[in-house]
């Protein structure tokens, strides 16, 4: 079945500590939806922050509960304070609701218009317009709706005003980046890069927007992408079994896994080298005081230590810090292969280990079941992974 | 050449093997040539032997307990008649 990766990245304007610009996303494992929200307020700083959270919250929330997206536009409308001097009420949103068998909504409100790349081209989609009456604003309100079927391979691209208007007023983009320009880039990344994440592409053509300011954010500067796709699969395999004699069954089943495999901890490195004959080589090439080195197996993707690495793991996925701006070492390495993929399998073995709880060692060093549960739900909440856990 | 292998395993790490790991820079001129330096996975002698032992190396094979920087120096200078 297919799978919904969805990201976003994100540059607030200059001198602001807070966004003007809000992505939100929720996914509804019952019903297996997925919904994101891209909101901008009017302005910039905590006022446009504040209007935005407000929009894109209320409008997941009515989307989530499956309110009418029409009537769900004029709550919020209605809702958002009226600028005096503009007689605006005044944040944009475009909302995409995609459901179990890839039926995808897209409303749009005032935000530039969403991209839909379909095998390396943007396709155009029928729009209907449908106008509000609101006699408190100066403009006509018009929202924008679409349903299609998406495709595997499907990339629904939304972004802010503050990528369509990059550059505006230099030669180069005299009235801003605009949609034909956006469109010939984002097809030219895909064209050599056709497995690009959502992670990488929104990251990708936020940072191109922002060379066009001459490395400046003149406003605030989103991307969010979302993507249907065949999932990626990742296995963290850690912890020897509770007893040898699964030694052999838990090489079985790293041997057996299709998607990209790691592997988390020393004995557990020792067993499936024993096992299936295959030498573990340190790399010493970069060493770090916090997180101890990592490891070259043939068949895995990576080779870490367990509990002090896959402590700061947790940290680091807590946090919603990106990790692509962190030095590397072995924790960060596995947090970029966690965001990378889609479903993450964990296949912990139970055996504690004794020296770990001798009073001499200097910190604590929780149980591995306790942090990979820690790691799982932070995957699920926050960065909207698929996970399933076996014990051995 | 000496081989000397530094346990990178979780109890040697933070039982002071990180510092270990940093062995190389600390050579003195004489040995500098003379030693290969490896990380090794768990090399599990810390689940079988009393507590506070680790971190554990091996320099040409000879296990080295509650190893240190000055310890393996110790050891290797023994081996090429320094000492």
């Amino acid at each position: 079945m297919a799978y919904v990766e969805v990201d976003y990245f994100q540059l607030f304007k200059d001198q602001q500590r807070v966004g003007g610009d809000a992505f939100l996303s929720r996914k509804v494992r019952d019903e297996n939806r997925v919904i994101s929200v891209l909101s901008d307020g009017l302005g910039s700083g905590v006022k446009a922050n504040v209007l935005s959270t407000l929009t894109a919250t209320m409008a997941l929330n009515y989307v989530t509960n499956h309110m009418d997206i029409e009537k769900a536009a004029r709550v919020i409308m209605k809702t958002l304070p009226v600028c005096k001097t503009r007689k605006i009420s005044y944040s944009t949103f475009s909302i995409v609701d995609v459901e179990k068998d890839n039926r995808v909504r897209i409303v749009e409100y005032d935000n530039p218009p969403f991209l839909l790349v379909r095998n390396g081209k943007v396709i155009d989609t029928a729009k209907q317009s449908i106008k509000l009456d609101n006699n408190t604003h100066t403009k006509e309100d018009v929202l924008k709706c679409v349903e299609f079927k998406a495709r595997l391979g499907d990339r629904i691209i939304l972004f802010s005003d503050g990528v369509s208007q990059s550059g505006m007023g230099t030669p180069e983009f005299p009235l801003g980046w605009r949609e034909s320009s956006i469109r010939q880039f984002v097809c030219g990344i895909l064209e050599r890069e056709p497995e690009l994440s959502a992670r990488d592409l929104s990251r990708r053509i936020v940072q191109k927007a922002y060379t066009h300011n001459y490395n400046a954010a003149w406003d605030d500067i989103t991307c969010g992408v979302i993507n249907v796709r065949q999932p990626r699969e990742l296995l963290i395999m850690t912890g020897p079994p509770i007893h040898k004699e699964r030694d052999q069954e838990m090489a079985e089943i790293f041997e057996l896994f299709t998607g990209e495999k790691i592997l988390c901890g020393g004995t557990t490195a020792n067993i499936i080298s024993r096992e299936l004959g295959r030498p573990i080589d340190v790399d010493l090439s970069h060493i770090h005081l916090d997180v101890p080195p990592t490891s070259n197996m043939q068949g895995a993707s990576l080779v870490t230590e367990g509990t002090i690495t896959l402590g700061k793991v947790v940290e680091i996925l807590e946090s919603g810090l990106n990790p692509d701006s962190m030095k590397p070492n072995g924790a960060v390495l596995l947090v970029q292969h966690l965001l990378n993929h889609d479903k993450i399998h964990f296949c912990v073995g139970t055996k504690i280990n004794d020296a770990h709880q001798d009073p001499h060692v200097p910190v604590e060093l929780e149980i591995r079941r306790n942090i990979i549960k820690r790691i799982q739900q932070a995957l699920e909440d926050k960065h909207l992974k698929e996970t399933t856990l076996q014990f051995i | 050449m000496i081989k000397v292998e530094i346990c990178t395993g979780t109890t040697c790490f933070v039982m002071g093997g990180a510092e270990l790991l940093m062995l190389e820079e600390s050579l003195p001129e004489s040995l500098a040539d003379r030693v290969e330096i490896q990380g090794t996975s768990c090399m599990e002698h810390c689940k079988s032997n009393p507590a506070g032992e680790a971190p554990y190396a091996r320099v040409n094979g000879k296990l080295i307990k509650q190893a240190s920087i000055h310890n393996v120096i110790t050891e290797l200078k023994r081996i090429t008649g320094e000492e």
